[in-house]
């Protein structure tokens, strides 16, 4: 045990290692990188060093040095005048106010206190500002240093005709992903940083941004998580282990049920399978919340599910299905169940199309070689069909941790458990939904975002790199 | 003749743009959907008071927008640039648009600061008055009230049997039905018990923040929990009270499975829908401490009342309008006693005038809609306003670590876990502390 634990920590500090090593050489490469056309350079790309655009504006490429001086010098007013949005500057004011979060109070009858929160977003946005410039004062000095290896060569200068004609042609993929990152960079990676900031702050129900202050609190709500005696510490671990049993079951419920599904309609001699498909589909054609909002009322006390077990003696008073069961386990059954009408459809709609593209040569040569029908199914359509879906199975695993509408509309969270936020059927991402919308523990929620992020992105890279699917990519024909 | 077009077009975008900028930003009110119309009428009088008066046209368009009053200043405090020059929100947001730097603005105008305190009940103005850097200020004007009160169906009950629970426990018992469906787990649906008097000397016997401070909370004593078994067996009763269905209290209410429903007058159309022409209206029983419940020095017999968080809505002003010269006299004038008493005529809204019982007209109870009325008015004189209006942070402590959710589970006591008198108390010590911001 001792020994594959030491096995396992050498394993580990070995990586690291690599990982440091690794960075090092990157590092060192870079600054060489950079380092190269300033030494190799014309005096223009010595100059944009300085002043961007001035390498190309030497070599008499106007345009592009035009474009590279007007973004410098858009980027130095920014930074050096802080334009305020809503009285918070962008700019290197907003660097320090980032560290800073605020320090003016204001009162009721002066001014209002900096907000924390714009000054937080501001700072990342400033960040982003300035690896954008970054990248682009790299690219002023590297065109002007392309350019000059040209001319070594004995060719002129790209035009700016040129350049362009070169980014619908050979630089077309650089086109194409340029507002793709950009998109991604705006709404993906701000947002998420700034969650993560979030995760460091005292930023809860008693702060109002504008009006209080809030502060950096290093890793104390992280560490509230696994000690003291709060919300958090008590619930954490529940909620995260019936997040991953629903997500389990709810996952492989819907697969296996998809797939016995689609084995049925597809069974030579069932008539009218298109018009079985089209019933099935109508579930995914509704919107969900319609579907589970009436599947809701079905179930509820004085719904029809309850009047019908009621009139056939089944029951003799109403029984409480969903966020008033009695019990947990009543609760979790419940949803599990229901998903299953949400769920089941898209599964039988992939598999049917799976079916339907199984080479009959392939049933033919097994039953040739004298293989059962069960034989034919567990040897060739089986692993066929895991085979195509696992990329599927697993995306819905992760769909199934953050499934956040079903929960929601079907029990609210419910039955509470009294002196928590969580209830019995809470998932991570509906307890984050109450932590932060509806009592305002932005900073808790940031933390179980965090959690929340790390657990389904884990899980998604080792099942999908484990997969058949990923290792064997190219011998799916 | 391309150049003139691209002249024109200049000229047209300018000219937009022009118009555009010059004019200045409307004055906006936010208040209830239901008072919305009434509130645009009366502030087209206002203006044309006010250029009677000054001689000159009132600087402003008025625009009159409906607003959620329940969610108006989580919206405002999101963005209070964007927000309006007066909003209408319920008293106990007091604290939290008061909180830090405050978004909201004092009230200085003499004539409207004694135009509140001569017409609201002494409660409301205790809870619209926070100390701010040392001085004293008013910071909202009430025009508006409400409490909690019973709907009842009159099909299974009389006026006799909601005078008390026990009649009505009663009733449900011969029909096997529940007494009672409370719609919420939240501290205002537990109130008629938390709150709960002596009948005969109107004593009170939980302390919350009083006078606005902190430590002037108290929970635990004899006669509170003498109050809370009673409450157990009330709630832990098949025949008794429940948390309504996940169908919704309206189904109970419909379906005859609860005769009562404890609700404010923002549930009147619902319970109506319901019920139709058998719903009526009462103030809330009275119930007696049995033998089984007394605890201490409290005696068996003891008749309480039930009580009921009282709330105020009420005007504030935002800090950050450029408009707040206007702001006070237009207050003056939408809270005065008169207006107030046209707006209960045709909105029948509950006034917070103090005298509106005896001098407003239509106060009868001759319609469902008077006897709503009177039995709020009733419910005041066992009623307090939400304590939580001063401070911020006293809204987060009655809330936080879902004290509500504890004390209706001592009521419900499912899984048998407040059994015995110990366990009981042991629960409310924890509530208590969790109301004096202990994290417990």
């Amino acid at each position: 045990m001792i020994e594959s634990k030491n096995r396992l920590f050498n394993r580990f500090m070995s990586k690291i290692k690599h990982f440091i090593a690794s960075f090092t050489n990157f590092l060192k490469r870079s600054i060489k990188h950079f380092k190269r056309p300033f030494k190799e350079g014309s005096k223009g790309t010595k100059g944009s060093y300085f002043i961007m655009g001035f390498g190309n504006l030497y070599h008499k490429q106007y345009i592009k040095g035009g474009l590279f001086l007007t973004l410098q010098l858009l980027f130095l007013i920014i930074f050096f005048t802080n334009p305020k949005v809503n009285n918070t500057p962008i700019g290197f004011q907003a660097i320090r106010n980032f560290f800073t979060l605020g320090t003016e109070v204001g009162d009721i009858f002066g001014g209002l206190a900096d907000n924390s929160m714009l000054m937080m977003l501001f700072g990342v946005v400033t960040f982003g500002l300035i690896a954008v410039f970054l990248a682009t004062y790299k690219s002023n000095i590297y065109s002007s240093f392309y350019s000059d290896l040209r001319l070594k060569e004995g060719n002129k200068p790209t035009t700016f005709k040129e350049d362009l004609a070169e980014l619908l042609d050979s630089r077309f993929h650089i086109l194409l992903l340029t507002p793709t990152i950009l998109g991604v960079l705006t709404f993906t990676i701000l947002p998420t940083l700034f969650m993560i900031f979030i995760a460091f702050t005292n930023f809860d129900r008693e702060v109002v941004p504008g009006l209080n202050l809030f502060e950096w609190v290093g890793f104390a709500n992280f560490t509230e998580i696994f000690t003291g005696q709060g919300e958090i510490a008590n619930r954490f671990i529940p909620v995260l282990t019936w997040t991953l049993t629903w997500a389990f079951f709810a996952t492989f419920s819907c697969y296996i049920g998809g797939i016995l599904l689609a084995l049925l309609i597809n069974k030579p001699g069932v008539r009218l399978k298109k018009l079985w498909r089209t019933i099935f589909i109508l579930t995914i054609a509704l919107p969900q919340f319609i579907s589970l909002l009436a599947v809701q009322q079905l179930l509820s006390e004085h719904g029809p599910v309850n009047a019908m077990l009621m009139q056939l003696g089944i029951l003799d008073q109403p029984f409480a299905f969903l966020g008033q069961a009695r019990t947990a386990f009543t609760a979790r059954v419940s949803v599990i169940v229901i998903n299953l009408w949400i769920g089941i459809p898209f599964t039988m709609l992939m598999t049917s199309g799976i079916l339907m593209n199984v080479p009959k040569d392939t049933y033919e040569a097994a039953q040739i070689d004298g293989a059962s029908k069960f034989q034919a199914f567990r040897n060739i359509t089986l692993p066929y069909i895991i085979f195509i879906t696992t990329p599927y199975l697993i995306t819905s695993f992760i769909g199934n941790i953050t499934s956040f509408n079903i929960i929601f509309f079907l029990t609210g969270g419910d039955p509470n458990v009294p002196g928590s936020v969580a209830g019995q059927t809470d998932l991570l991402v509906t307890w984050l939904y109450s932590l932060t919308i509806e009592e305002g523990d932005v900073n808790i929620g940031s933390v179980i975002a965090i959690f929340t992020f790390i657990i389904t992105a884990s899980a998604t890279l080792l099942s999908y790199r484990r997969s058949k699917a990923y290792k064997e990519e190219d011998t799916f024909q | 003749m391309k150049n003139k077009i691209l002249i024109m077009i200049l000229v047209v975008i300018s000219s937009v743009t022009l118009y555009g900028c010059s004019r200045s930003k409307p004055l906006v009110i936010w208040v209830g959907a239901e008072v919305q119309d009434f509130f645009q009428e009366k502030m087209e009088e206002y203006v044309i008071m006010f250029e009677e008066r000054e001689g000159r046209a009132f600087p402003f368009e008025v625009q009159v927008r409906a607003a959620d009053t329940g969610t108006a200043a989580g919206t405002f405090l999101d963005d209070m640039d964007a927000g309006p020059d007066i909003l209408t929100v319920a008293h106990d947001n007091l604290g939290r648009l008061l909180s830090g730097a405050g978004a909201i603005r004092p009230i200085q105008n003499e004539a409207l600061i004694a135009q509140i305190e001569a017409t609201n009940p002494q409660a409301f103005i205790d809870v619209i008055r926070a100390d701010v850097q040392g001085q004293s200020f008013l910071f909202g004007v009430p025009y508006e009230a409400q409490s909690l009160i019973l709907y009842y169906n009159r099909n299974y009950l009389s006026a006799e049997d909601v005078e008390t629970w026990e009649g009505i426990w009663e009733v449900a018992q011969t029909n096997n039905v529940r007494s009672l469906s409370i719609t919420g787990a939240d501290g205002f649906n537990n109130s008629f018990l938390v709150l709960a008097s002596d009948a005969e000397t109107g004593e009170r016997f939980v302390r919350l923040y009083e006078e606005g401070v902190l430590e002037n909370t108290e929970f635990v004593n004899d006669e509170m929990i003498s109050i809370v078994r009673w409450g157990q067996a009330f709630f832990s009763h098949p025949n008794g009270a429940r948390l309504a269905s996940d169908s919704g209290w309206e189904a109970d209410l419909r379906t005859g499975t609860s005769l009562t429903v404890i609700g404010g007058a923002w549930h009147f159309r619902a319970a109506q829908a319901a019920l139709g022409n058998d719903l009526g209206v009462a103030k809330l029983p009275r119930f007696t401490i049995t033998e089984d419940h007394a605890h201490g020095s409290v005696s068996p017999n003891t008749v309480m009342q039930s009580g009921s968080f009282t709330d105020t809505k009420m005007f504030v002003m935002n800090r950050s309008s450029d408009k707040l010269e206007y702001l006070e006299d237009i207050l003056l004038f939408l809270t005065t006693p008169e207006v107030q008493e046209q707006s209960f005529l045709r909105n029948q809204t509950l006034p917070a005038y103090k005298n509106a019982l005896e001098s407003f007209e239509g106060m009868t109870a001759d319609t469902i809609q008077g006897q709503l009325i009177l039995a709020q008015l009733e419910m005041f004189n066992h009623g307090i306003p939400q304590p939580f209006g001063r401070e911020a942070r006293f809204n987060v402590f009655y809330y936080q670590r879902q004290a509500p959710d504890r004390l209706l589970a001592i009521f419900r006591n499912t899984n048998n876990q407040f059994n015995t008198v110990e366990s009981i108390i042991e629960e409310m010590n924890l509530i208590e502390r969790i109301w004096l911001g202990e994290r417990p």
